[in-house]
């Protein structure tokens, strides 16, 4: 099973993707693939509310900053993985080390390219993303291409999931997959 | 007229394309204040708005006096309205001038459409 998720900051992605994760674990592993790689306090205090946030779901944590496919080296593929999130995956792949203001264009192609190929191997993946489109910003060159990559990968991941998730406030819009989804919670 | 809306590379045009059959041929990408009205498809209205603040055009009066031209016509526009307020004082009069203009062609659509990472949701 392949579960999309998306939505703007603090609409309660995580908190369902965390759910869903667990209904489609059943007694097999569980893993929280934490892809932020933290770079200052406030991306510390992030991770530790998340954390607290699914302490006792019996989550094993891997954390993965890059290349996401290698998360398969440490982790049962009959596991059911919680992915959060594509935001932050394409921003270390699309920037590379801290401090680096140099873009890699070919991230968003290795990202669509590994995140298909983890989520065919493993047994249930649950996929969160941020909805970032709907402002009327006009950004710079490098920050319009990594929103447009961020789209393009949510758009490639809709394609091949079962479920489509748009999250608002806490509201689910299942917009693909609404009967399974209903099986699942 | 058929609204398409939804944020930016969701995936609108292509939508268009296959439900509509069009080609690159059939489809006007906005970027001035002129629109070919010839072709079937009218896309990123946002920029037409854009270019409409600039040049000081009511966007909306133009669509109000020329339903003749738009009625049978797909329209495709961006949804700019979730973020934080712009700004620039031009940006801010942009995303007003193209909400004012979604209102008003959504009502008057047959059908709005949202494209939400490829995928449509039926609005009217």
């Amino acid at each position: 099973m392949i579960v999309f998720i998306c939505g703007g900051s603090k609409s309660g992605k995580s908190s369902l993707a965390q759910n869903i994760s667990k209904a489609l674990s059943k007694d097999n592993p569980l893993y929280y693939v934490a892809t932020m790689i933290p770079s200052d306090a406030e991306d510390k205090e992030k991770i530790r509310l998340h954390i607290e946030d699914r302490a006792d779901m019996g989550f094993d944590t891997v954390e993965c900053g890059t290349d996401i496919v290698t998360v398969l080296n440490t982790t049962d593929k009959n596991g059911t993985f919680m992915l959060d999130s594509v935001t932050a995956l394409l921003t270390n792949e699309m920037y590379g080390d801290f401090g680096n203001i140099g873009v890699d264009i070919k991230a968003e192609e290795r990202c669509i390219k590994d995140i298909r190929q983890l989520a065919e191997t493993v047994n249930n993946i649950v996929i969160v993303s941020d909805y970032i489109f709907s402002d009327a910003e006009i950004y710079d060159e490098s920050t319009e291409l990594f929103r447009k990559s961020l789209a393009d990968i949510g758009n490639n991941i809709a394609i091949y999931a079962d479920i489509v998730i748009e999250m608002n406030f806490g509201n689910a819009t299942v917009h693909k997959g609404k009967d399974i989804y209903e099986t699942i919670l | 007229m058929e609204l398409i809306i939804g944020g930016a590379y969701q995936g609108k045009i292509q939508y268009a394309k296959e439900k509509y059959n069009l080609t690159e041929a059939d489809i006007h990408i906005c970027d001035s204040v002129e629109i070919d009205f010839s072709k079937k498809c009218v896309a990123d209205l946002e920029k037409f708005t854009f270019s409409c603040v600039q040049n000081n055009i009511d966007a909306v009066e133009f669509f109000k006096h020329n339903r003749h031209l738009w009625s049978d016509k797909i329209v495709i526009c961006c949804d700019i309205f979730c973020g934080v307020v712009p700004m620039g004082a031009e940006n801010r009069k942009w995303r007003q001038e193209t909400g004012r203009l979604c209102q008003y062609l959504s009502k008057e659509a047959e059908t709005v459409t949202r494209i939400f990472c490829g995928l449509e949701q039926k609005l009217k």
